[in-house]
Formats: structure tokens, sequence, C-alpha cells
């Protein structure tokens, strides 16, 4: 019984990580708090969702349309709300502000397009194939999942770290003064990191969707107030911190539900978001030196 | 015009409840403090004034005093761990205030009574009683605005390296700050549960938590007028937009947005601003006149 409730929370638990990664990832590299990152994740999933009802299309389409979706909304949310904000320098506190109400415009448009209903993935869009494994039920979907995040969590680390593209993200996170003067345009790399970030945000809404076996245009908060929790307890801005801290939320929340009661998860885990800024603001991994940025590992 | 004012009732004391939110929110901006606290402590005003009145059946006036003195201290209490973080980690911290209120109201069920909240709580308090509530906290607040007090949250706000320099106390500033805020909401949500029958839990969430952030960025965060013009203005205008029921909260996600991009100071201070320099304008020809003459 313990072990499969370790193994449920796991799995939600790295969809949240997932979640966070593209949360963890904007405030790393321009120090936006992005609120409307749930709302992100909400038109991805209602991307994926949509190609799936009216298209047909397979799981792994459905993903893709869910990220590429995300990635647009991502970006043109880039454009509309902290641009302007940007060329101005304008505090954190603006950009904070300024998401909020974008989040409350692409919220409000969602409920109006489905007209406040929940909505399913068929069926049969993913078939269900249990294994049992020393008395532990399985899913291949849980499997997938699991595999799903790790794969996009180490293909993230290579990008950022292996690749041109990520050093260009790195170098603006560290300044991006020195990175114009060293021919770097900010404009792309903006880009490339906000379609980046709707992406995973996309992937995770798709995911989420299938597990819970529900779309609606509220999804978003829940995991927005959950990812504030994993990003503080991993530390703002580290991604395998985001990771780690998001499957450690996980498996508290499936354990608390399972234990204590379905009521006291969301006091306990925003008590451990209190607690974890009382002791260690950093987080686990972050770095106390700079502001937890990406460019530490 | 009696009957309009009688028709209009409502909205009027939900736009002076939403001023005192606004201000409890405001004290806090002033001084810099990041907090988003202000949904929590008037959930909390707001239930200790139904609980005394409707499961100690006491009188309304020690339902007021107490949530005023429990919304303070709540307020000092948040503050003490507070004093180490800033900007964005105060944020998220008073943002987890509000949902551990909100889940301890929706789950604490024999005090709180879960979600179907505290019903049938006697109205004692109609428009004159918040008016006379709005007058008091406006007053308090340009007092302590134009006090060293006062002063010293704008110092703090601006620079904090400064105000150190100048030997202000931030964390001494930031107490003061949180306190006020928690007061003041405090009182917002007592008033609140005399004024309107029933409190839920989910009244006090991640909306008005917004609802009351985006009343000061609209307004202003400087001057006294801020929170109330904005309260106003976003009392009023979901009214107004009455025929675009389904469009209402994408104009004030869009009117948050534009306020803080176009008019980053807000209605009212850049109001004030664009006054003050016309005033120095004024004041300068008027001397170079003489000066000539």
């Amino acid at each position: 019984m313990l072990m499969q409730q370790l193994l449920n929370g796991v799995v939600v638990g790295s969809v949240y990580g997932l979640f966070a990664l593209g949360f963890t990832l904007i405030f790393g590299v321009n120090h936006i708090m992005n609120m409307a990152h749930g709302a992100v994740f909400m038109w991805g999933a209602f991307a994926g969702l949509y190609a799936v009802i009216l298209f047909d299309v397979p799981f792994p389409i459905a993903l893709l349309i869910g990220a590429v979706g995300g990635g647009m909304v991502s970006v043109v949310l880039d454009w509309v709300a902290f641009r302007p904000l940007r060329k101005r320098g304008a505090p954190e506190f603006s950009s904070i502000v300024s998401s909020i109400g974008a989040s409350l415009i692409m919220l409000s448009l969602a409920q109006q397009l489905t007209a406040t209903r929940v909505m399913r993935f068929p069926f049969d869009i993913f078939p269900i194939v249990v294994f049992n494994f020393m008395g532990l039920r399985i899913q291949l979907l849980q499997l997938i999942i699991v595999g799903i995040v790790f794969l996009m969590v180490i293909g993230l680390l290579y990008y950022l770290y292996r690749t041109k593209y990520g050093r260009h993200i790195r170098s603006v996170a560290f300044s991006e003064q020195t990175s114009k003067l060293l021919g770097i345009n900010p404009f792309a790399v903006n880009f490339q990191l906000f379609f980046l970030s709707g992406a995973l945000a996309g992937i995770a809404g798709v995911l989420i969707g299938i597990v819970f076996n529900s779309v609606h245009f509220m999804m978003g908060e829940p995991l927005l107030l959950r990812a504030f929790v994993v990003i503080i307890l991993g530390g703002l801005g580290s991604i395998p911190g985001a990771l780690i801290a998001g499957l450690l939320i996980g498996i508290i929340q499936t354990l608390t539900v399972a234990y204590i009661s379905a009521g006291m998860a969301d006091a306990l885990v925003f008590s451990l978001l209190f607690l974890v800024l009382l002791v260690r603001p950093t987080g686990l991994l972050g770095n106390s030196g700079a502001v937890a940025r990406v460019t530490r590992i | 015009m009696m009957s309009f004012f009688h028709s209009y009732t409502p909205l009027f004391e939900l736009a002076l409840f939403n001023t005192l939110l606004a201000f409890s929110q405001y004290v806090v901006l002033r001084a810099g403090v990041f907090s988003l606290g202000t949904a929590a402590f008037a959930a909390i005003g707001a239930y200790v004034a139904a609980i005394v009145v409707t499961t100690y059946g006491l009188p309304f006036w020690i339902g007021i005093v107490l949530a005023i003195a429990i919304g303070a201290m709540v307020g000092a209490l948040v503050a003490i761990p507070l004093a180490r973080l800033r900007g964005v980690f105060q944020a998220l911290a008073t943002l987890a205030l509000v949902q551990i209120v909100l889940s301890i109201t929706l789950n604490w069920v024999d005090v709180t009574n879960g979600a179907l909240g505290i019903n049938s709580i006697p109205k004692t308090v109609g428009l004159v009683g918040l008016l006379i509530a709005v007058a008091i906290v406006t007053y308090f607040m340009a007092a302590i605005g134009s006090s060293s007090i006062g002063r010293a949250f704008d110092v703090i706000r601006e620079d904090e390296t400064v105000a150190v320099s100048l030997g202000i106390s931030v964390v001494k500033h930031h107490f003061i700050a949180f306190v006020l805020s928690g007061a003041i909401a405090g009182l917002a949500g007592a008033l609140h549960s005399y004024n309107s029958y029933s409190i839920t839990p989910n009244e006090y969430g991640f909306n008005m938590l917004v609802i009351v952030l985006a009343m000061v960025v609209l307004g202003g965060r400087v001057s006294i007028w801020g929170p109330i013009v904005g309260a106003v203005i976003l009392t009023v205008l979901p009214e107004l937009l009455r025929g675009f029921q389904e469009y209402r909260t994408v104009v004030q996600g869009a009117l948050l947005m534009a306020s803080i991009i176009y008019l980053p100071r807000g209605v009212a201070d850049t109001l004030i601003g664009a006054y003050r320099r016309r005033r120095i304008a004024e004041e300068t020809s008027r001397m170079r006149e003489t000066v000539t003459a």
C-alpha cells in the first residue's frame, strides 16, 4: 500500500516538476514571476484536447500539439505582457501584476470557449495496460509519464549547457547588457525561453489532462500554487531543484491524502513553503550568492 | 434622489468594503513590502466577527474590536519571520498564508462550518457604519502617511540602503506596515460579515487577492487617494459593463495590464504628479514675469 502510494506520488510529482521547470526557467533568466504560467498550461492542455477531439490524433501527436500550443501562447504572453516592461526596466513587481492581468484574460477566454464545462480526453486515447510488479500495480501510462518527464529534463539540461543556444540563454541570464555587447540578440533568446517554458507547460497540461481525465479552464490554478512551493523548495531558478522538489511535493501530497486527509494536504504543503522560506529561502539546491540562476546547476 | 441611493446601496457598500481592503494592501506596498496577505487577514477578521456573534452571542462591536485586534496580531506574527525576506519571496510567503487560512477555514468544520460558511449573521452594519469606518481609516492613514512613519515608508520603498543609512529601521517599519495591514483587513472582514448575512471561505481566496492588488496598482501606491480611486473604479466598472457580463474578467485583466504597462504609478499618483508639475511651472513663469517686470 505504501509503495503503491509512493509510486502514485512519483508520477504526480514528476508532472509538478515538469510544470515548475518552465516557471523556474523564466525566473532564472528574466527574474519574472510568471503568474500566467497556469493559464499557459491550461491552453496547452486545450490545444492537445481539441486536436484529439477534432482530428482524432494519437497520443504522441497530441503531446506535440500541446507543446507547440503552450509554447506559442507563452511567446505571445511575453510580447504582450513582459516585453514593454523589460524595455522600461520596470521592477519585478510590475511583471507579476501584468502577468496576473494576462492570466485573467486567458482564463476568461477559455471559460467562454468551453462554456465552463469540464471536458475529457476520449477513453481510448491511451491503452490501459497494467503491469504487476512485486505486488505493485503499475500502469503503462504512469511509466510513460515518468519517462517523458525525465527525457524532457535531460533534453533541457543538454540544451542549456551543451548547445550554442543554451549558452546564449545563460549569458542573457547573467547580464542582458553584456550579452548585447557580445552580439547576442536578447529578442531571440527570450523567444526561445518563453517557447521552451510554454512547451514544457503544454506537455504537462496534456499529461495531467489524461491522468486526471479532466480538462477545464481552472485546471492551472492548483498547479500554479503547487509550483510556487516546488520552486521555493528546490531553489528559485534551479532546474534539478525543481525536479527533485516536484517529486518530493508529489509524494508528500499523495501520502497526506492517503493517510491523513485530503483537506490537510494543502495546509501541509503551504506550511512547508512557509517553513522553507523561513529556514532556507534559497531552497534545497539554490545558491545564496547569486539569486539562484540557471547558470548554476 | 433617495430612490437612486436606495437602489445603489449595495454598490456603495461594496465600494466602501473594497476601499478598506485596498487600504490594507496599500499600506504594505507603500512601505515596500510585497505582501499579498490582505485576503488572509480579511478572512480571519470575518470569521472572528461571525463566530463572536453567532456562537457566543456577544454584541457586534466586541466582534469588530476582536477582529481588528486579531488581524493586527496575525499581521505581527507574520511580520517577524518575514523580516528576512524581500520582494518575490515575501509575495510567495504571504500567498502561502492565504492558502493556509483558506484550507483552515475549509477544513476546520467544527468552528468554521467548512465550505458552507457561516450563515444567518444578523445584519448590524449598514452603509452609514461602513462610511464611518472608511472615514476613520482614511483619516488614520492620512495622519500616518504625513508623519515620520509615512516618510520612512517612502524612503524604504524607494531605496532600502538609503533608508538604513539614514538610520531608519527597515524591520521596525515593515512590522508596522504588517500590523496596520492586518488590522485594517481584519476590520474590513468584520464589517463584511456583519453586512452580508453570510460568509464562505472561497470569498477570501486567490480572487480577492488579485482584485485587491489590482485596485492599488490601478489607483496608485503612494498617495492616500490611490486605494480609494482604485477601489471605486474597480467596483463601478463591472456594473457599467453589466451588458458584457462574459467579458468582465477580460476587461479587468486588460485594465490591470494596461495600467501597469502604460500608467505604472497608478491613476491617482499620475494625476497628482501632473498637477504638481503644472503648479510648479505656473509658479516659475509667474516668478519670471515679476523678475522681468
